[in-house]
């Protein structure tokens, strides 16, 4: 029986589940498709994640650090999965590299990809400059640690969020029905630091519904509003236009409170973007004959198991944003779970 | 051009003009009528700055537009839906000036029962938040001064002049500040009770104690509407309200 396990991905699911096997004394390959460690979080800049508040380097920098310095755990940059042989506890897996290996269990920590704004015309994402997305505005305070407006660099006075774009949307097919989570969150937080760092600027946050669901209510929907000064409107934004006159977007929608249509002036438009499962998701998904949601294409869970990081294959377990939207700290435990349990599948024993 | 449905367009959203010349050509006749955008321009947002920066409008802040308040709230409930602090709320949150001044004629109905602050789930200072609304909206001439306000004016009048009030001069005094025809008699130019203007409700509500009361007090009253007495020494205490008014800025005459 194989003694090592295969983990697909380098974020922070796979990065989680690498560590908790690694440091078990179990020989574990990490595989991941780009040339770096640390998943969308690390790979794209971003900011301040929720709902810690702290950055990327500081919550996955540790986990990153301590693979890399595992002896057990082999990192594999640059490196996908071609194909998967046989049942558990005996895959046989070939990589990209070339590469065969023989593994008692895998975990799946393959990811998700963020919405094209582009598929939504009516927003003008990539039409108007001015019209950017929140990766965008993270990597905005990330990486020039300033907030301006893309067409002319100046401060913005006013900033619209616009929620659920790509996320419960039928219009898109029925790949986008599900909500993104973390959107309303996100928004809450980042409309509190252009508040915190600019407060003149007006910050405006167009929902349906406000979903920062569990303890999120308070930091990211309260908090924005009580201290902060976030402006919640209610109404979703349909078509986003310019005003050559002025040099300003309007922000097209019924206010669905006051009931009447409105086209308000806005100097920086920020499209909140939805989770959809990354391409290397449904690749894996294939190869490793995993069931997937019919609408969304999101690994799902075993229907016998009431855990959702038992797959429907024996041996196989799958943790992170590759079965749905999820935040970072839950995915760093579905790591950690799913690492100890395909600790225990192999049958590895803690030595007293 | 006609409108159809007039009855689907509100009044004050149709423009029509005798002439009408749009880029110099001269659109008259066919062409002169306008239907203007329900849509929402643009947000004033000042004025929500000017209803925190009172002391009773911070809680505004705390608003997430559940509606706790308007449910429990009995003007909405058996008066008129119009009356709706939830949504007054809202509409100042964002500065919808015209649509707070569609509302102004019942905006001062709150009957401060309090249901709405004891019930908020947020702790928004429901009733205190409303008349900061109210108070910024008076301030920039959005709406008139609260109706009753005006009647405590003329009791304070009444009280200033005379060291005491008087019911028959406060009755008719008010009746006639309310724009009624007040008949007085040629000499002493008092009111004649029951004659002139007076509305039919106030006859009816006057009648039935009138009719039970006491000779003697009638006649009091009567005599006391003719000649009106004045509290003792009250020129020099007039003086001295008079001062201590001003000192405190109140002093409207």
């Amino acid at each position: 029986m194989a003694k090592s396990v295969l983990v697909i991905g380098g974020g922070p699911a796979g990065l989680a589940a690498a560590r908790t096997l690694g440091k078990l004394g179990i020989h574990t390959i990490l595989i991941e498709k780009e040339q770096k460690l640390g998943g969308r979080p690390i790979l794209e800049d971003y900011h301040t994640l929720i709902p810690r508040k702290m950055t990327p380097q500081q919550v996955i920098g540790p986990f990153i650090d301590e693979v890399q310095n595992l002896p057990t755990v082999d990192v594999k940059l640059g490196t996908e999965l071609e194909s998967c042989e046989g049942e558990a506890p005996n895959f046989k897996v070939r990589l990209s590299n070339g590469e065969e290996h023989e593994v008692g269990a895998i975990v799946v920590a393959t990811g998700f990809q963020h919405f094209d704004a582009r598929r939504k015309g009516e927003l003008g994402y990539g039409i108007y400059p001015d019209v950017i997305t929140n990766l965008e505005l993270e990597q905005m305070f990330s990486r020039e640690g300033k907030l301006y407006r893309p067409s002319n660099g100046e401060v913005p006075k006013r900033v619209a969020f616009v929620f659920c774009v790509g996320s419960r949307d039928r219009q898109l097919g029925v790949t986008n029905v599900h909500c993104c989570r973390y959107g309303c969150a996100l928004s809450g937080l980042q409309g509190s630091e252009i508040r915190e760092k600019y407060p003149d600027v007006d910050v405006f946050c167009y929902y349906m519904d406000v979903r920062t669901y569990g303890t999120w209510e308070y930091p990211f929907y309260w908090a924005p509003q009580e201290k902060y000064g976030v402006r919640y409107v209610r109404g979703r934004i349909a078509e986003i236009t310019y005003n050559p006159a002025d040099g300003r977007l309007r922000v097209k929608h019924e206010d669905t409170i006051v009931q009447r249509p409105a086209e308000v002036p806005m100097d920086l438009v920020v499209l909140v973007l939805g989770m959809e499962p990354s391409e290397g998701t449904k690749k894996v998904a294939k190869i490793l004959g995993l069931a997937q949601d019919p609408d969304s294409q999101f690994l799902v869970p075993s229907e016998e198991s009431g855990s959702n990081i038992i797959s429907n294959r024996p041996g196989i377990f799958i943790a992170g944003a590759c079965k749905g939207p999820i935040d970072i700290e839950s995915s760093l435990a579905e790591g950690e779970a799913a690492g100890a349990e395909a600790a225990t599948f192999i049958g590895a024993k803690v030595s007293a | 051009m006609a409108i159809h449905e007039r009855s689907l367009v509100e009044p004050e959203r149709i423009l029509r003009k005798e002439r009408l010349v749009i880029d110099g050509v001269d659109v008259s006749g066919d062409w002169n009528l306008i239907i203007l955008p329900r849509t929402i321009e643009d947000y004033d947002l000042s004025f929500y700055d000017e209803v925190i920066a009172q002391p009773e409008g911070k809680t505004i802040v705390n608003c997430y537009q559940c509606s706790y308040c308007t449910a429990s709230c009995p003007v909405h409930n058996y008066w008129d839906e119009r009356y709706n602090p939830r949504h007054f709320i809202y509409l100042a949150r964002l500065g919808l000036i015209d649509e707070l001044q569609k509302r102004a004629d019942v905006m001062w109905r709150c009957v401060s029962c309090h249901k709405c602050t004891h019930r908020c789930p947020k702790g928004v200072l429901v009733e205190e938040v409303l008349k900061a609304i109210l108070r910024v909206m008076a301030k920039r001439g959005l709406i008139e001064e609260y109706p009753s306000k005006k009647f405590d004016k003329f009791f304070m009048d009444t009280v200033y002049e005379y060291g005491r009030i008087e019911d028959g001069e406060l009755l008719f005094g008010w009746i006639e500040k309310q724009g009624y025809k007040v008949v007085k008699d040629p000499i002493l130019k008092k009111p004649i009770p029951f004659m002139g203007g007076v509305p039919e409700w106030l006859k009816q509500l006057a009648a039935k104690p009138i009719k039970n009361m006491n000779i003697g007090f009638l006649l009091l009253n009567a005599k006391h509407m003719l000649f009106h007495p004045r509290t003792k020494n009250w020129n020099r205490f007039k003086q001295v309200l008079r001062k201590v008014m001003e000192e405190e800025g109140v002093f409207t005459h």
